[in-house]
């Protein structure tokens, strides 16, 4: 074995029953992605067509309100793991506003889609209106919903620094969270250009 | 690098600028969806090595999420690129 490779860890940051419920999830949106491409052959026209009805400068919008989000969780995991053992409570203060932040961007998503989803409904689409449709609501719908439960997480994990509950030796927690709100960040990643952008 | 954090997120905003400009074009052609998923791999991955800190993980944790992401992303291009047959 390399000295590098002994330097690296044998598990994932965290938490491994996170790491378990990522992968779940990722089955269950790359599933939902390749069916979504495949059942976009047998009528691409209609596909295509649907898709101008959405509107991409939101699409676009929450892209960047996550990404960004992500970024300053991991801003928060950082100033966690470098606090010096005399500084807890500035360092965990440092890793509240971060999370105060990142959840800030987390409810800007949120509203922005629920504003993208009543112009939908509006126009009187559901999810029997067409196949483009369909998945469109199911995908975003179901990514909705996990955009909701990482900012419960978030909203957890920012209550722990409040009390200034982490330290260098326990903050399994804190990159557990983190660890769920990049993959629902890296979802909306693909999700994006496969239904807003390609056709 | 000190600043790496902040590189990988300007790389991330950037390429999603991309996207988005791609968007507004009329007619978006085969090698630019080649470009879009090239760039899609590229900022997941980013999300998986820094974000998610597992270019710090050895082994099969390290590799699992970056197989779904080639899979994923191989078989939307097979699905966009594969000649549509015809019943006529």
């Amino acid at each position: 074995m390399s000295q590098n490779s002994t330097l690296k860890e044998k598990y994932p940051p965290g938490d491994f029953g996170v790491w378990i419920i990522i992968y779940v999830e990722l089955i269950t949106f790359g599933l939902f992605f390749i069916g979504y491409a495949f059942s976009r052959r047998a009528n691409i026209e209609m596909f295509n067509h649907s898709q101008l009805m959405l509107e991409t400068t939101s699409g676009f919008i929450n892209t960047l309100l996550l990404v960004t989000s992500s970024y300053f969780v991991v801003k928060a995991v950082t100033s966690i793991q470098n606090m010096p053992h005399d500084r807890r409570e500035e360092f965990n203060k440092k890793a509240s506003k971060w999370l105060l932040l990142a959840m800030l961007f987390g409810a800007g998503f949120l509203v922005n889609k629920i504003f993208e989803f009543s112009y939908i409904f509006g126009e009187g689409i559901t999810l029997s209106t067409n196949k483009f449709f369909m998945f469109y609501l199911l995908l975003t719908g179901f990514h909705f919903m996990h955009v909701l439960l990482g900012s419960v997480i978030l909203f957890n994990i920012f209550q722990k620094t409040r009390i200034y509950g982490y330290t260098v030796e326990d903050h399994k927690g804190i990159v557990s969270g983190a660890a769920y709100w990049h993959m629902v960040d890296f979802l909306w990643i693909v999700l994006f250009p496969l239904v807003y952008i390609i056709r | 690098m000190k600043r790496i954090l902040e590189i990988v997120w300007i790389i991330l905003v950037g390429l999603t600028v991309f996207a988005y400009l791609l968007g507004h074009l009329h007619y978006i052609n085969s090698f630019f969806v080649a470009i879009l998923l090239l760039t899609t791999f590229i900022k997941v991955q980013l999300v998986l090595d820094y974000f998610m800190e597992l270019k710090n993980v050895t082994g099969k944790y390290r590799w699992i999420p970056s197989i779904w992401l080639t899979i994923v992303i191989s078989l939307i291009a097979v699905a966009y690129y594969l000649p549509v047959s015809s019943t006529h």
